[in-house]
């Protein structure tokens, strides 16, 4: 599903930093994928990378056998937008936009129509159990509805993979479980690989694997058993 | 506290030097004009002043007839005067000289004898042939002109110089030439003195002279020896000291002034939009460091403070450099004044520095800075509702803005209804001042009502836009529906722009049409000979020999000579048209609107009444019967009112009689319009008229300066004149569109930026560039439309106060309601135009957008 080889990410001109270095990674389709590490890491940045909202200085990315590095911005856009799915720890929903607005929003890019557009979207939006909160603009709703308005307008196109950055790092635990919940149970169905950065030791055990970063490197890459790591 | 805070604000809008330029631009344009038009108007009045004074000489005062002067015996009276201790008579003629370029010249006629005792000519002796130029003036073809001109047109003691005159075409001989200072300073030299007896006869002034400058006895008090020339001479005839008349001047060229600070005060409001706009912005997009503040304990009315404070800095700072600004601007627009003001009305204005004036720049600056806090107080409000707690947690804290409230709404109506309802109805005695509050009632009303108006007009351009543009098409409106104060934002400002350019064009054009309407009833001789391209001129006449030899000329049937002056009448003017009744009365069908055609028509040609304007009924309360006493150079003149016409010559007002009176009441022959009237035969050939008219130029071709028309052109070049007239207004639309393009780049480039996390959310879930970039296009395209269907709302509401409110208190008329509708489809390609330019900064920059950037929170 995702293979990383030798990617590196640096920023700043003549003395740049390096966010992320010489990362190898491969993900199977299907996997829940845990990536911890403290406060830069490289966490967001491997993400970005991933999705393509970000390039990688060296090394290349394969999201379904294709390197993105190879694809001009509109393709990765496309891929972005039907074959990636992303949600954020602050959300970012368009404040003007009711609910279903929001989630019908990338098939509009898409050039859906209206009305087909919102219909799907209110359909996903019953999935994620915000049927009653279609015409709520995201002030109107709490944190956690508005992470599973995020979640529907990420899982819009049914992508094969899910990237989350910190989902429940703005919610209270008992909401962030419920979000944990939502993820698991949209999974099962969908069987979609999901990527999630957190800082939550709670949000690992919805894993199958925790890769651990420090300073822009892997430090490890292990199955969660029953037991743990 | 406040020093800690004015840290954390100044450092934003050093990190945003854009929208900080931009901004401060938006006052610094609105104060420029404003401190232009007072400076430039200031800087007019002491040119036509230092032209008064400088011509006065010595002269403490100043005996001033009507245009059309007064007798000289008046003169001999005023010598005898005891207190007086010298009275000179003057002429004065703005004449053409006949080179090529038929440049304008002073021609100032003095008795050479007395007048070195009032004014001091200073004259080059060197190569000078005279050695006394006053002796000179005594052969009459003598005059004497400025270095300066002289050396314009290389002209030597003793070379000729070919001026057209009254008399026709005549060559004079330079005999004498004064130095640029004192005299020679006038008109920026443009100047020639000749002897008063001399011009007197050349300019067809008759026994008439136009002033007399006197001195007094130094014992003697100036304003008793006015009183006591007063008592001595005809009731027409003031007696004024010299400072007096360069203010009279002033008040006549004062509606260019006017004009210009109505422009100005459009600037300062869409300088309120441009602050309210950069302000919302910055209030949303500085709400973490809003939340930041008031978690370290500052209070809500200092976070309210801290807006407002940059507003006022921005002010301060936007004026200063517009105090500057517009002291430049003073000195082209006091150029055009001055322009206007020979062209039109024949006063010569001799150019001076512009004045800077410190109680006019603190004026400015007060307004400026005013104008900046009044746009950013809502926004700065807002800001101190902002939920600490919600921005610290990094939550998007940004509420859907505020849609129109019903409240708004019945408001916004209520005060357009007002507003029309006053321009309806309200009497004419309320004071024009007053009366500008109408289409400020019906601005505001159309402001609040814009956010409903701009979603009523996208929900219609919607399937429009889903159709041509697609998914970008709707998005794009969707996202101007979403952001009404945005929306209105930059839509008022281009509304207020465009509202102003339709009304002024409607209000031109309004005017033309009923003046066209009323030339065809009443202009209708078949040619028309005028002394001046500006319709008539002040000082410079023909001579009815000039009407003797056009009706020698084959083909010519009759001519009739017209005198067209402006006389005082009630504390102001009126115009007098005096022409030969009963050959008017022979090609008018229906010449009367009220009174008795057939007892008018005798007491007209009979000399036994006048005929008046509508409007010199109304702004004097006249009616038939009421008699119209005028003072004339000789004795007053009396007569009765025997018909009223809808008539346009003068706003002020008009009289019509027959000319024959006129002669005998001022003593005056000069013609300043000849109708000339031709044989049926050669009406009736084809292109006999033009080729008659090609006969009458060609007469007079290099003998007068002469303009020479058909019917038909002559009412074309009137109406080409209105035009002319309309040149500061013309102005003012260029001010209001620079405005309102300003308005929109600001605003653009700002919304741009504010939405910077928007855009990157949508370039995040799946939008291309190209998506992102057409969105903003067509967004300000969209707005572009709004903008012009309000402006166009708001611009028939500011004709209808134009036509209706301000003509009749202007002019004592109104002008049927006439809206283009071809201006506003000429306006709405170059607004999407120019909205479309605006906008193309910002969609690169949106285009460009670092997605990753865009949509972080630190």
């Amino acid at each position: 599903m995702i293979e990383l080889i030798d990617v590196s990410r640096s920023y700043g001109g003549a003395r740049p930093v390096a966010a992320l270095g010489a990362v190898s990674l491969r993900i199977g389709a299907g996997e829940r994928v845990a990536v911890m590490g403290p406060s830069g890491s490289g966490k967001s940045t491997l993400l970005n990378l991933i999705c393509g909202l970000d390039q990688p200085t060296t090394g290349s990315i394969l999201i379904e056998q294709v390197d993105i590095a190879s694809l001009d911005d509109d393709a990765r856009t496309r891929l972005r937008r039907e074959r990636i799915g992303m949600i954020f720890q602050t959300f970012n929903l368009l404040p003007t936009l009711t609910a279903v607005e929001n989630v019908a929003l990338p098939l509009r890019l898409k050039g859906m129509n209206r009305r087909r557009a919102e219909s799907r979207a209110a359909a996903m939006l019953e999935k994620v159990g915000l049927g009653d909160r279609a015409d709520h603009r995201p002030d109107q709703l709490s944190g956690g509805e508005r992470q599973r308005m995020a979640i529907a307008r990420a899982l819009i196109f049914e992508p094969p993979l899910l990237l989350a950055d910190e989902p429940t790092g703005n919610l209270d635990s008992r909401t962030g479980d419920e979000i944990l919940d939502l993820l698991d149970h949209l999974h099962a169905e969908l069987n979609t690989t999901i990527l999630l950065v957190t800082h939550n030791e709670d949000a690992v055990r919805f894993c199958q694997r925790l890769i651990r970063l420090r300073d822009g490197q892997v430090v490890s890459d292990s199955l969660i058993g029953g037991d743990g790591e | 506290m406040i020093g800690a805070i004015w840290q954390v604000t100044s450092r934003q809008w050093g990190m945003h030097r854009l929208r900080t330029v931009l901004t401060i631009l938006g006052i610094s344009l609105g104060v420029a004009v404003l401190f232009a038009v007072r400076t430039a108007n200031l800087t007019l009045l002491s040119s036509l002043t230092v032209t008064v004074e400088k011509l006065a000489g010595k002269a403490t005062l100043q005996v001033v007839g009507d245009e059309g002067g007064f007798p000289e015996e008046v003169w001999e009276t005023v010598k005898d005067t005891p207190g007086v201790r010298v009275a000179q008579p003057v002429i004065e003629v703005l004449a053409n000289i006949a080179f090529a370029d038929e440049g304008r010249l002073l021609i100032v006629g003095v008795d050479m004898l007395g007048d070195r005792e009032l004014r001091e000519y200073q004259f080059d002796e060197e190569g000078s042939e005279i050695a006394d130029p006053l002796v000179a003036l005594a052969q009459p073809d003598s005059i004497l002109v400025s270095r300066v001109f002289a050396d314009k047109y290389r002209l030597a003691d003793g070379d000729r110089l070919p001026l057209y005159t009254s008399q026709g075409r005549k060559e004079f001989i330079v005999r004498g030439i004064f130095q640029p200072t004192g005299i020679g300073e006038i008109f920026d030299g443009q100047i020639a003195v000749m002897d008063v007896f001399n011009a007197q006869y050349v300019f067809n002034r008759g026994r008439n002279i136009d002033r007399i400058d006197l001195m007094n006895e130094p014992e003697v008090d100036v304003e008793e020896l006015a009183n006591r020339i007063r008592a001595r001479i005809p009731a027409g005839i003031d007696v004024t000291p010299p400072t007096a008349r360069g203010q009279g001047i002033e008040k006549a060229v004062s509606a260019m002034r006017i004009g210009m600070l109505i422009a100005s005060f459009i600037a300062l409001l869409v300088g309120v939009f441009i602050i309210f706009n950069t302000f919302s912005i910055a209030v949303n997009q500085r709400w973490k460091e809003i939340g930041i503040l008031r978690a370290i304990g500052v209070e809500r009315r200092n976070i309210q403070i801290m807006f407002l404070a940059e507003a006022l800095v921005m002010g301060m700072v936007g004026s200063i450099i517009g105090i500057g600004l517009g002291f430049l601007l003073a000195v082209g627009a006091e150029r055009l004044m001055s322009e206007v003001a020979a062209q039109i009305f024949s006063y010569v204005a001799t150019q001076q520095p512009p004045v800077f004036r410190a109680d006019y720049a603190l004026t400015s600056f007060a307004i400026g800075t005013i104008t900046s806090l009044i746009g950013a107080w809502l926004p700065s409000r807002a800001a101190t509702r902002l939920d600490p707690v919600l921005a610290l947690h990094n939550v998007e804290t940004r509420q859907r803005e505020a849609v129109l409230g019903p409240g708004r709404l019945v408001l916004g109506i209520i005060l357009i209804l007002i507003g029309l309802l006053c321009v309806a109805f309200a009497p004419l005695r309320v004071s024009l001042d007053y009366q500008f509050a109408y289409p400020l009632l019906m601005i505001a009303g159309l402001i609040l009502i814009l956010p409903k108006l701009a979603e009523l007009v996208a929900i219609l351009l919607r399937p429009v836009m889903d159709r041509l543009f697609g998914t970008e098409g709707v998005l794009a409106v969707e996202s101007m529906i979403q952001s009404p104060r945005r929306t209105t934002a930059t839509v008022g400002a281009l509304m207020i722009g465009l509202s102003f350019v339709f009304s002024t064009t409607s209000y031109v054009r309004s005017y033309q049409q009923t003046v066209e309407q009323w030339m065809e009833r009443f202009i209708n001789s078949d040619l028309i000979v005028s002394t001046s391209e500006m319709a008539r001129s002040r000082t410079y006449h023909f001579s009815e020999e000039l009407g003797r030899r056009i009706a020698a000329i084959p083909g010519v049937k009759r001519v009739e000579n017209v005198r067209f002056l402006f006389v005082p009448y009630a504390d102001d003017s009126i115009a007098v048209v005096a022409f030969e009744m009963d050959g008017w009365f022979a090609r008018v069908s229906n010449p009367l609107d009220v009174g008795d055609i057939d007892e008018a028509r005798r007491l007209l040609i009979e000399g036994g009444g006048v005929l008046v304007s509508r409007n010199l009924t109304t702004r004097h309360n006249l009616a038939i019967g009421d008699r119209i006493t005028l003072q004339t150079p000789t004795r007053p003149f009396s007569f009765p009112i025997v018909g009223i016409i809808d008539d346009y010559t003068s706003e002020k007002g008009a009289v019509f009689f027959d000319r024959r009176l006129y002669r005998e009441y001022w003593n005056d022959s000069a013609v300043d319009m000849i109708d000339v009237n031709l044989e049926e035969s050669v009406r009736a050939s084809p292109g006999g008229v033009a080729a008659a008219r090609d006969r009458v130029r060609q007469a007079l071709r290099g003998e007068h300066r002469a303009f020479v028309y058909t019917n038909t052109e002559y009412r074309k070049w009137v109406l080409d004149l209105i035009d002319g007239f309309f040149v500061i207004n013309h102005m003012q639309t260029v001010v209001a569109v620079i405005i309102a393009a300003l308005g929109i780049v600001n605003t653009l480039i700002i919304s741009v930026t504010e939405r910077r996390r928007e855009l990157g959310v949508l370039r995040a879930v799946g939008g291309l560039r190209r998506q992102i970039g057409r969105m903003v296009l067509l967004e300000a395209a969209v707005m572009a439309v709004v903008g012009v269907i309000s402006g166009t709302l708001a611009g028939m509401m500011n004709t209808l106060f134009l036509v209706r409110t301000a003509a009749s208190m202007v002019g004592g008329f109104t002008i049927p309601f006439h809206f283009a509708p071809g201006m506003v489809l000429l306006a709405l390609p170059l607004t999407i135009l120019i909205s479309l330019l605006a906008a193309w900064w910002p969609a690169r920059k949106a285009v460009n957008l670092n997605v990753v950037e865009a949509i972080g929170y630190e």
